[in-house]
């Protein structure tokens, strides 16, 4: 009985997920520029369109390019905070570790209100660098909570030993820490990276016109040209995140892997 | 000629003091335990010595230089750990290279030293292993190897058998004493299992409360000691509250078991104590001025080579004693006799 209930469930969950997906999905391939059913036929057309227009290549870029730069800034200050915390006492690492992860907690209409003002006043605009500081704050607390998960599960004698043998502290974190770590900074790395390239409302209250990213850029198609390059960008959109979901499930498993 | 000279050490945690007034002179090449029970400090100490606990107060001095505030990179200590902490992503040989390599010698350099480590813990069939693939007791000499193969000037082992089986305790025990003898560096051991400290070690620092009670041999400790306590934990004892009645060669110590004469052995003490193996086992009185002891068995332990009787006496306390056990064992229940020599009693303060 119970893998009666089982099944039902996972069919009528993942069905009410997907569903909406795999009905929107093949018009991409749909040769009319109407999103209508029945189908006219199948085409790739519009994905040739989505890689050549630098409508949408622009944006896809900027993207890209705001998400690599926030992979990097959020594992340097999400490491260095992971380590510094795993260096406290009981208490304090409670309070310092609530801290870093309240960003998840404030509501992001609220943060990027913030933001937009804060940067007005100090002149930074809405370019890149103001979109990676933003994503930065939002996709920390994960890298964070991912790294210091993983510097729980190692054995505190590894650096104590390693100490007693001579090494520095830079030495020992990338000869002990970092190889033993490496899950959790590998999977803070991709959350940071999923955050910041699907992160629409940050980005809307921030970019100026020329560091527009796809999110916007499809928001904004939404209301402007309802054509199948929307769907076009709403698959490679959906297919990134998939992969990139497959790849953190992958490195979090490598993470609990037993280690002693 | 002393190598590491520990004054005065005091250190709190917070409100709880850990070591009261900690002083030990310890010579190069020396094997010292430091013993004690649970929670007695010996750990503490231990950290303090390697760098990775401050002092609340007290030095701790290394052929004449401060090494107080030394941090533990720049002590060249070996540190044999409880748990062995054996790097699992490496290898058994890049476990006992990596202090070399953070030295940055060169590859062959590297290469012999291992080898030989290897060589000295017998493992040199396992270098290409990882730690997870090895026993207990291999990893335990893995960690050995490893802490000294870049020739420290003090070995430094936070109760390293504790998780093995009292065979491979033993065999280990030998081997460290044979490792000791050929190399010559300055081994500090510490655990709470006396027999270990009696087998291997050159000098041995009892341990209670935080507090130092008594730094002597083995033998010394174990004929002399200088409390109750350190004759209760060295060894079996029994132990008898008293007074002494009379003075000069008349004094007798009294107790309610038994008086005994000891005038001509000069003690002086309300507390002595006698060894079980200084006891004998009679079915009747010998009456040779020896004290002597009616009892009555309650269990006996047989070893092969004898037999450890747990007695009780007249008034119900108990007693224990060796018996020979060649001929058999004293049945549980049977009315004995237990005699020991004043010469023989060891004066508690």
């Amino acid at each position: 009985m119970s893998r009666f209930i089982y099944w039902t469930s996972v069919v009528l969950c993942s069905g009410f997920l997907i569903l909406p997906l795999l009905m929107v999905w093949p018009l991409a391939f749909n040769p009319s520029s109407f999103l209508t059913y029945p189908m006219e036929g199948f085409t790739f057309d519009w994905f040739v369109k989505v890689m050549t227009e630098p409508g949408w290549t622009r944006p896809m870029w900027n993207s890209l390019k705001v998400a690599c730069g926030v992979t990097v800034l959020s594992l340097i200050i999400g490491g260095l905070a992971a380590m510094g915390v795993m260096m406290t006492r009981r208490g304090t690492q409670i309070v310092l570790s609530a801290l870093f992860v309240s960003p998840l907690v404030v509501p992001s209409v609220v943060v990027a209100v913030a933001f937009a003002y804060a940067f007005g006043r100090v002149g930074l605009g809405g370019g890149y660098f103001s979109l990676v500081l933003a994503h930065s704050i939002v996709a920390t607390p994960l890298v964070f909570l991912s790294i210091i998960t993983s510097l729980r599960g190692l054995d505190p004698n590894l650096d104590l030993a390693g100490a007693s043998m001579g090494a520095s502290r830079r030495y020992r974190f990338f000869t002990i820490t970092l190889p033993l770590t490496a899950p959790g900074f590998a999977a803070g790395a991709v959350f940071a990276f999923i955050t910041s390239f699907d992160e629409v409302v940050l980005a809307l209250f921030l970019a100026d016109p020329g560091s527009m990213t796809l999110p916007i850029a499809l928001f904004a198609g939404l209301r402007d040209r309802l054509e199948p390059t929307i769907v076009v960008v709403a698959v490679l959109l959906s297919l990134v995140s998939m992969l990139f979901l497959m790849l953190l499930s992958y490195l979090q498993k490598r993470n609990a892997a037993p280690r002693s | 000629m002393t190598s590491l000279e520990i004054k005065q050490i005091d250190k709190h945690y917070g409100a709880v003091q850990a070591l009261h007034d900690v002083s030990l002179s310890i010579k190069k090449g020396e094997f010292v335990t430091l013993l004690g029970p649970s929670g007695s400090g010996k750990t503490t100490l231990l950290k303090i010595l390697a760098g990775f606990e401050p002092v609340t107060s007290g030095t701790v001095t290394m052929d004449g230089r401060d090494i107080t505030a030394l941090s533990p990179e720049k002590r060249n200590f070996g540190l044999v750990f409880q748990g062995y902490a054996l790097f699992p992503h490496m290898s058994v040989y890049d476990n006992i290279a990596y202090p070399l390599r953070v030295r940055r010698q060169s590859k062959s350099q590297i290469d012999e030293r291992v080898r030989s480590l290897l060589e000295l813990v017998q493992l040199r069939p396992y270098a290409n292993r990882r730690p997870q693939e090895l026993s207990g007791g291999q990893q335990q000499r893995v960690a050995l190897a490893r802490a000294l193969v870049f020739k420290p000037d003090v070995l430094l082992l936070d109760e390293p058998m504790s998780a093995l089986d009292k065979k491979l305790r033993h065999d280990l025990q030998e081997e460290l004493r044979d490792i000791h003898k050929t190399l010559g560096t300055t081994f500090i051991n510490v655990t709470h299992d006396q027999e270990e400290a009696m087998h291997m070690s050159d000098r041995i620092a009892i341990m209670d409360h935080g507090r130092i009670q008594q730094y002597d041999t083995a033998h010394t400790l174990y004929r002399h000691p200088a409390s109750r306590f350190v004759a209760e934990f060295v060894g079996k004892s029994n132990v008898f509250k008293g007074e002494i009645r009379g003075s000069g060669p008349d004094a007798t110590f009294h107790s309610a078991n038994f008086d005994m004469p000891v005038g001509d052995v000069n003690e002086t003490s309300s507390t002595m104590m006698i060894r079980p193996e200084d006891a004998e086992i009679t079915t009747a009185p010998p009456l040779d001025g020896r004290v002597t002891l009616p009892a009555k068995v309650v269990s006996s332990t047989y070893s092969g080579d004898r037999a450890l009787y747990t007695l009780t006496l007249k008034d119900g306390g108990p007693f224990i004693a060796y018996g020979a056990a060649r001929s058999g064992v004293h049945p549980d229940g049977a009315e004995i006799f237990v005699s020991f020599a004043a010469k023989d009693t060891i004066a508690l303060a």
